[in-house]
């Protein structure tokens, strides 16, 4: 007779959680997924294409969602209470569902930084200041109507991200590679356009970042200017008007421009603190998931038999998000296998 | 309309509690050299059309800003001059403060906010006031900006208003720029009524009394008073060129006035459009007067129908004379220059390009 | 090694606005100053940074002793933006304060500027209780005011009566008369909290230089100094 196979709960179906299901149903073991939209895909599928290659953001989510089929996934649920019993975790959801689990796994994603917060920038005030994410929107559905000619963009790297003002200290990572890519397909969808990128710094970190910024630059005649946006205001004609400082030249400027690009960065996820409340998983001064260990055990937390992965502990980029959510798998695997793997060197 | 929309979630964000009677009402230098009768008239329109109680005493003093900003006197002296201001609030039976400029709201906010972060030097200011006056204090329960009384009693004057900011002849609402001083939200934008980028002081009382405000891209910018840009000859040109930017951006907008809450702001706003036009020859409206200038009280005034001349608009530089035509309002124009039963006094020059 | 420096860094001002700067521009972009002036508070914040970092006096003194410090208009727009809580409108007025407090500020031509301002402002405080007193800002000195002021001044009891002021007149009311025994009080507090230390201060050095470059000096606001400091490269004719 089969043994009853252990049951993983995975709260939040974006990238990670649908990688590390497909692992661990892989792996021998009953997979669910509770999900508060009513689709898969996470943030994932809201974009268009990703870096540095260009590869379409469909492309990832149908890898994502290739073992869709072998796995329950509840859309449209939303965690509401959990407790330990003998048996590992008891779970309920707002939808008259309930889970006996043997280990948790969160991978509740990240939330956009709402651009409405910075005033200055004028988002959901002026006409055409728009974010990253509603960037991609367009990229997908078309552009809304408007003289489309000389068409003037300026990408704001940094918003709701390394300022105090915003709440936020760290830098979102993966904002000015996005940055980047989003100027090269402006440039490529808008051929007469002028395109800008403000900076503070350029985080080219990854592998083929570097060449995609120097063939934003040399092929693509992307400006790029070292300034961080200071104000945002409309002029007559209803163009925008920006306040800069080209730091490399130490000149305050000001520019007009057509359409704003609010590069918004990662936050928590909404639910975030609710989860780190029930489940006693702490949280860092930022509000991420604090793992056990940082560095070296990152899946892990101080709650036994509670897993996090992917943007829930950090900014991270897709293929980060995917890597670590194998190794929240394999994890997951140990401690459900009772793994004699020690976690020190001299240890048993 | 996303403009209005995206302004209200900020203003939800600064929700400012201001008291509703019992003002210790302390001057300022500028205005009761340069506007004293918006002084008056906001005395004037709280204790007899609002029935408030409102203390103005004659002990009180400047708060020193002015020097302060211009780094000639030593922190700790306006910090002391600060707390005998409140300890003569506390000796008079009154928590509420309210400082009648701009500068000292953003004084009197600073201080209050660095002793709270660092109480040893609170602890060293009453030493101190201890010392040289035998005096001791407490601090406020509230500190607002006679701006903020008026914002928050808007539609209490809108009730006894005579006339509305509205053209009498076409219906339509008048334009106005509505500029706030510095030192009211810049540096503790929470103390604000709207925050720091979009202020709803003035913006709300200009809609409750018909008018609508016009944005322009120089708005949140400096009027240049500078402080020691202005006070010494050498540096005055700060001081202009900071002013004559914003009357280059609002003026394809075609404003009808200008309203300031700050003292400083109305005196470089009114007397630079003055110096621009005899320099240059350049007066921002067509019909070569030049845009209003108002203190928020004037503003207030003409809504009610007051003596333009009790208000003290002939102290203006930029004539008012074409705004209250504009709106209606009835004055007599011989009444300007002269005071009570006393023949007509000598009349000022002309300038020689801004008409007056 | 570091003692000016550590006098700067009492100053709780400087505790309160200075962080680490990232030059992001943020500053500079609004600053009123850097568009009119060869200034730029980014590198004044960072400047400053260095300096305490270092304990460097050499350059905090050559800093004190610049026009570099004198340009700001104290509008606090920086404050508003900045993404480390910096306010280089703050600094400045530690700085400020330094350069006087040590007789720096008279080194450099706008800091030779606040003698002006001293017998001005800082003065009539104490006589009157007010930084500016109307009848004093006569047109010699401040010809922007216009006509109307003229008018004004020419017949100032009268026009205040009028808007329900008594200029310099007992009992309450705009302008009224500061009793002697406020006035008193301010003298008190200028004395105790080192107000008066400071002015003395102003005018020792203020002497010295005046000395230095041969120009006529003694205490009255008509003396060759004064109308040095105040006119001086205002390209006025």
């Amino acid at each position: 007779m089969e043994e009853t196979k252990k049951h993983v709960l995975i709260v939040g179906a974006g990238i990670a959680g649908l990688e590390a299901a497909t692992h661990l149903e892989e792996l021998g073991y009953k997979v669910s997924i509770i999900e508060k939209q009513q689709v898969t895909g996470g943030h994932v599928k809201n974009w268009f294409k990703t870096f540095p290659y260009f590869d379409a953001s469909e492309a990832i989510i149908n890898f994502a969602e290739r073992s869709l089929s072998k796995f329950d996934v509840y859309n449209e649920t939303q965690l509401t209470y959990a407790e330990r019993n003998d048996n590992g975790f008891k779970v309920n959801t707002d939808k008259n569902k309930q889970f006996q689990a043997d280990a948790i796994l969160l991978t509740p994603g990240f939330k956009v930084f709402d651009a409405h917060k910075k005033e200055e920038y004028g988002y959901g005030i002026f006409q055409h200041v728009i974010t990253n994410a509603d960037l991609e929107k367009y990229f997908r559905n078309g552009w809304p109507e408007r003289d489309n000619k000389n068409l003037r963009f300026g990408f704001i790297h940094c918003v709701g991200s390394r300022d105090a003002k915003s709440g936020n200290l760290y830098c979102s990572k993966v904002c000015c590679a996005t940055a980047v890519k989003q100027a090269i397909e402006v440039r490529q969808h808008f051929p007469d356009s002028e395109v800008y990128c403000f900076y503070m710094d350029l985080r080219m970190f990854g592998k083929n970042y570097e060449e995609m910024f120097q063939a934003a630059q040399e092929k693509h005649g992307i400006n790029f200017v070292r300034a961080r946006l200071s104000e945002v205001n409309q002029n007559f004609d209803n163009t925008l008007l920006i306040k800069v400082e080209d730091t490399l030249t130490s000149r305050p400027m000001k520019l007009t421009l057509d359409y704003i690009v609010l590069m918004s960065g990662m936050e928590p996820a909404e639910n975030a603190a609710q989860l780190s409340q029930i489940f006693g998983v702490p949280t860092d001064e930022s509000g991420f998931f604090a793992p056990e260990k940082y560095l070296v055990s990152e899946n892990n937390t101080v709650s036994e038999g509670v897993f996090v992965a992917g943007t829930a502990t950090g900014p991270k980029t897709i293929t980060e998000t995917i890597n670590d959510a194998r190794s929240a798998a394999l994890a997951i695997h140990h401690y459900l296998s009772h793994s004699r793997i020690p976690t020190e060197h001299g240890k048993e | 309309m996303i403009e209005l929309k995206g302004k209200e979630r900020i203003w939800e964000k600064y929700q400012k509690e201001i008291p509703l009677d019992r003002y210790y009402y302390a001057r300022s230098c500028i205005r009761q050299n340069f506007w004293p009768g918006s002084e008056t008239t906001f005395i004037k329109i709280l204790e007899e059309e609002l029935g408030k109680t409102i203390l103005d005493e004659e002990h009180h003093t400047t708060c020193s800003g002015i020097a302060y900003h211009c780094d000639v006197i030593p922190q700790e002296t306006t910090m002391t001059i600060v707390a005998r201001q409140f300890s003569l609030m506390c000796e008079s039976g009154y928590e509420h403060f309210v400082p009648s400029c701009i500068t000292s709201f953003g004084i009197y906010t600073e201080i209050l906010e660095t002793w709270n972060e660092h109480p040893e030097v609170e602890e060293k200011i009453k030493r101190m006031l201890m010392e040289a006056t035998g005096r001791e204090f407490r601090k406020p329960k509230f500190l607002v900006h006679p701006s903020d009384v008026i914002y928050a009693l808007r539609f209490d004057i809108l009730k006894k208003a005579k006339y509305r900011l509205v053209n009498a002849k076409t219906g339509e609402p008048l334009k106005c720029v509505e500029h706030v001083g510095c030192h009211y939200a810049k540096m503790f934008p929470d103390k604000g009524v709207g925050g720091a980028e979009f202020p709803r002081v003035l913006m709300g009382m200009i809609e409750a009394w018909g008018g609508e405000v016009v944005d322009y891209p120089e708005r949140r910018t400096c009027c240049g008073f500078g402080f020691r840009q202005y006070m010494v000859q050498a540096n005055r040109g700060y001081s202009i060129a900071c002013t004559k930017r914003k009357f280059d951006s609002m003026e394809p907008y075609k404003p009808d006035l200008i309203v300031t809450n700050c003292p400083g702001c109305p005196f470089f706003l009114d007397r630079w459009q003055y110096v621009i036009a005899e320099m240059e020859g350049k007066v921002y409206t067509e019909d070569g007067y030049g845009i209003p200038v108002l203190t928020y009280e004037e503003l207030a005034g003409i809504v009610l129908g007051y003596n333009p001349w009790e208000l003290g608009l002939q102290m203006h530089q930029v004539s008012v004379e074409p705004l209250l035509k504009k709106i209606g309002f009835e004055y007599d124009p011989l009444d300007k220059f002269k005071v009570g039963n006393q023949t007509i006094l000598t009349l000022p020059e002309a300038p020689g390009v801004l008409k007056v | 090694m570091g003692e000016l420096v550590d006098r700067l860094k009492a100053d709780v001002r400087i505790k309160d606005s200075l962080h680490a700067c990232i030059h992001c521009g943020t500053c500079t972009a609004i600053c009123p100053a850097a568009s009119f002036y060869d200034y730029d508070p980014r590198e004044l914040t960072s400047t400053v940074q260095d300096i305490v970092a270092r304990g460097d006096d050499k350059r905090l003194i050559e800093l004190l002793s610049s026009n570099y410090i004198w340009y700001c208009g104290e509008c606090m727009s920086c404050k508003t933006r900045c993404p480390r809580d910096n306010a280089p409108g703050v600094i400045i007025e530690a700085l400020r304060a330094l350069a006087q407090e040590t007789g720096l500020f008279a080194e450099s031509e706008k800091g030779r500027q606040q003698l002006m301002i001293k017998r001005t402002l800082g003065e009539w405080i104490v006589d009157y209780g007010y930084c500016v007193v109307g009848d004093k800002m006569l047109l010699e000195m401040f010809p922007e005011q216009g006509p109307n002021w003229q008018w004004v001044l020419d017949n100032i009891d009268l026009v205040f009566e009028k808007q329900g002021a008594h200029y310099q007149k007992e009992g309450n009311g705009a302008m009224r008369k500061i009793p002697k025994e406020d006035l008193d009080e301010l003298r008190m507090i200028y004395k105790v909290t080192g107000a008066d230390k400071r002015f003395k201060t102003i005018e020792e050095f203020s002497k010295k230089k005046a000395e230095e470059m041969g120009i006529q000096f003694d205490e009255s606001h008509d003396c060759e100094y004064f109308k040095h400091v105040y006119t001086f490269n205002s390209n006025n004719k």
